[in-house]
């Protein structure tokens, strides 16, 4: 089956996640994707989880995940060889997407007036932390700083617990989105190349990418004035999670329909006719009261007869799923969910695989990720560069 | 040179509501598509129906949430239980290149709109669904709340402090990734067109989106059968890393020490550079082990300074930190502002309010939020007039029919 965007040649420069993920939503749907790393490697060789715990820079399972599809190069930017090597390769490349900080850019031949000269149609799609431009351009910005200053982190915590610090999610998500982002802006400015025949500079921010997703809370300071804080009381209840005999459940039922059906599956007790749950705005506000009531109900059931009594009544209850309920979830498992991929040092690795399916161009996993330098040669010689530039 | 959108003649059709479905059409807004939402007045979005409201005035055109959304889009109302108005819906996606939705899976095809129909009216049309279980399998009939898919992801299970409970993230994650996959999906499939004349339909199921962003947890479990700990703010690869308390009300501010070398130069700014080559403290490893102390000597620091102060001196030093911005300090962030990343256009019932703006810049096209989001119903009439070729008089007899409702 041909891939949706085969033949678009693209190089990526980059550590850790979001230049790497944007290239691999690209890589997996047919993109040629050359992942050129520093001869000590992408610093995600370094993140794991490795089989059995021990670090090594050819299994690490996130690096795995972030390059499969791809071929891997080895150049030292920081050289003039490595950055002549980059610039023989843009010269023949469609996109270029890197996450090489704002101040090192250049230090490392990033220089897209130099590159779009030789090569008019490349399009250069730079990830920083803070953008490229604004007084917090050098800033540094790993995860937690991306995502505290576009302002998620600052909305979850624990209602009554003051002391406990606004909480971040687990993983990269700010590298993740800021690689989504970067994935939209290059496929659109690919797709004005169809018009235009020029590529462009594409430039995208990891505090904005995260800013973008705040939900309605933004909004609340422009239209009404109000800061969001996190120790605030849900509005609206049961939005909550809830401990069962073997595991936690999410109890989602806000809507009057849902609450009802839910009241009925809980077999109509006399407690949740009291006004004080008479109303979903009455049960944000004596929360206190309706949680124990919850607690007690669901303490000796299991959470899967839960969720699927409640969604039978059309209430959207969720498992808090643990990484091995996703394992065997028999619904991710017909839907050929998970990819497993053998590589020539970590062995077979089982991964997340389609986020979408595309009906006539499917989502691939084609080759496992490179190990370091593998095919430097290969890629080198075939844009009739010398191998030799790809030495350390 | 005049500057052009890079979906510049792309119409979209859409039908989706809430947040993920409409905020893969943002995207698709904001790099110039014609987005025209399809509503009815019988069954609101539900983003209209919460608030924020200005000057807490409930109002169809008045959320803030909707309008943050929605920007750049066409609102036509069709109430799709009348057959007259799954005629104009069907003259409206034969017209279209890209049809959106984000119903339970099934609803499109029992309304008369499934994609083996529309495809027939329109050979190169590119459908998508975004679903939160997806289009097959045997939970696709399930019901999904934004919510509920932070948990249901795993993500929940992965995420909270040391020895608490499983928690949320704050937000509804689960539905702007799902949103985003879907926009790198649907501009995957107009390139694909582009070059083959071939459309097709994407099915994206939000869990599976919410799963891809997981990888290091999941194949954690796969390779060893561990998962990671709920750790707080605490990364396996940075330490000191995490949020700590600074000077004012319930004021934080986040740090994360990349490296040893960063290492010294926080030793050197708490005034103990004697620390930095401290064999309790040099290495990773052995600030690992000692992290709870580390925390309060940095505590002790930041929570003398405020957040704003204390990034200035951190990041000067090289140090990575920001203040845990609230809503109000994003929307005040001078670095945010100096970047033009805020939109205030003129709305109809809500003035010009500030809102979030796209986070990429493009140096040659036409990328931009066109206009405000729409007010339910404004364009039903041009639309049904010049993309679905109705006459002034067919429009009235619909809307007699109240097929435009």
């Amino acid at each position: 089956m041909p891939g949706a965007l085969d033949g678009v040649r693209v190089l990526e420069v980059g550590d850790l996640v979001s230049a790497a993920y944007a290239t691999k939503l690209l890589a997996d749907l047919g993109a040629d994707v050359v992942k050129i790393e520093s001869h000590r490697g992408d610093l995600a060789r370094g993140r794991g989880p490795f089989p059995g715990n021990i670090p090594h820079h050819e299994t690490s399972g996130l690096f795995l995940y972030l390059n499969a599809n791809k071929r891997g190069v080895t150049l030292d930017l920081t050289q003039p060889r490595g950055q002549a090597a980059l610039a023989g390769l843009a010269a023949g490349a469609d996109l270029l997407v890197h996450n090489v900080h704002p101040t090192l850019m250049a230090a490392h031949g990033l220089d897209y007036d130099r590159l779009s000269a030789a090569n008019p149609r490349l399009v250069m799609t730079s990830i920083a932390p803070f953008g490229l431009s604004g007084p917090h351009a050098t800033y540094r910005g790993p995860e937690v700083v991306t995502w505290s200053a576009g302002g998620v982190a600052a909305l979850n915590g624990q209602t009554g617990e003051p002391d406990l610090p606004p909480l971040k999610a687990f993983g990269d998500q700010s590298g993740f989105q800021a690689a989504l982002n970067a994935a939209v802006g290059s496929l659109g400015a690919l797709f004005a190349r169809l018009a235009s025949g020029r590529g462009e500079h594409v430039e995208v921010s990891a505090q904005e990418s995260v800013a973008a997703i705040l939900e309605l809370t933004f909004e609340f300071w422009p239209y009404t004035g109000l800061v969001a804080s996190r120790l605030g009381r849900k509005p609206i209840q049961p939005l909550c999670f809830v401990e069962c005999r073997d595991g936690w459940i999410f109890i989602c039922a806000v809507e009057e329909h849902q609450w009802q059906k839910f009241v009925d599956l809980m077999g109509n007790p006399e407690w949740a006719g009291l006004e004080v749950f008479e109303n979903r705005l009455a049960r944000g506000a004596n929360f206190d009261a309706l949680e124990p009531f919850l607690q007690e109900w669901c303490r000796d059931r299991s959470v899967q007869e839960l969720y699927e009594e409640g969604q039978r009544r059309r209430i959207p209850f969720a498992p808090v799923s643990t990484m091995g309920d996703l394992i065997a979830s028999p619904h991710l498992r017909a839907r050929g969910f998970f990819a497993t991929l053998a590589h020539p040092v970590a062995g077979p690795v089982t991964m997340p695989g389609a986020p979408y399916h595309l009906s006539a161009t499917p989502w691939q996993l084609r080759t496992p990720a490179p190990t370091l330098g593998q095919h430097t040669t290969e890629v080198l010689t075939e844009a009739g560069i010398e191998p030799a530039a790809g030495a350390a | 040179m005049t500057r052009r959108a890079p979906l510049e003649g792309i119409r979209v059709a859409d039908f989706t509501w809430v947040w993920a479905g409409p905020f893969c059409t943002l995207q698709l807004a904001h790099l110039g598509a014609e987005v025209i939402r399809v509503e009815t007045a019988t069954r609101l979005c539900v983003t209209r129906l919460l608030p924020p409201y200005p000057d807490m005035q409930a109002g169809t055109n008045r959320s803030g949430y909707f309008n943050q959304y929605n920007q750049g889009k066409k609102s036509i109302t069709l109430d799709l239980k009348r057959p007259e108005a799954v005629e104009v819906a069907r003259r409206l996606c034969a017209a279209s290149d890209v049809v959106a939705e984000n119903f339970a899976a099934g609803v499109m095809d029992r309304a008369g709109l499934g994609y083996e129909t529309l495809r027939q009216l329109r050979p190169n049309l590119i459908m998508i669904a975004l679903s939160g279980y997806g289009a097959t399998g045997p939970d696709s009939d399930k019901v999904s709340y934004g919510p509920a898919q932070v948990p249901l992801s795993g993500m929940s299970s992965v995420t909270g402090y040391r020895g608490f409970p499983p928690m949320h993230v704050g937000i509804s994650y689960g539905d702007p990734t799902g949103g985003l996959h879907g926009a790198v999906a649907v501009l995957a499939a107009l390139l694909h067109r582009a070059r083959t004349g071939k459309g097709q339909y994407i099915d994206l199921s939000q869990w599976e989106t919410s799963i891809a962003v997981l990888p290091d947890a999941l194949i954690e479990h796969t390779m060893n059968g561990t998962v990671p700990p709920r750790d707080g703010n605490r990364d396996r690869h940075y330490a000191p890393h995490g949020i700590f308390r600074a000077a004012g009300h319930d004021r934080w501010i986040a740090v994360a020490v990349e490296d040893d070398a960063a290492w010294g130069r926080l030793a050197a700014l708490l005034g103990r550079p004697e620390l930095g080559t401290d064999p309790r403290y040099a290495t990773l490893t052995a600030r690992k082990q000692h992290e709870d102390e580390l925390e309060a000597l940095l505590t002790s620091w930041t929570s003398e300074h405020s957040p704003e102060e204390a990034t200035a001196t951190l990041q000067a030093a090289g140090i990575a930190a920001f203040t845990v911005a609230t809503n109000r300090d994003v929307a005040e962030d001078p670095h945010l502002r100096e970047r033009g990343f805020f939109v205030e256009l003129p709305h109809p019932e809500v003035g010009s309010r500030q809102h979030i703006g796209i986070p990429w810049r493009m140096s040659a096209s036409d990328c931009r939020v066109r206009h405000p989001a729409p007010c339910l119903g404004a364009d039903t009439d041009a639309v049904l007039r010049e993309v679905c070729g109705y006459t002034p008089a067919e429009i009235d007899a619909l809307r007699a029919a109240q097929a435009l409702a």
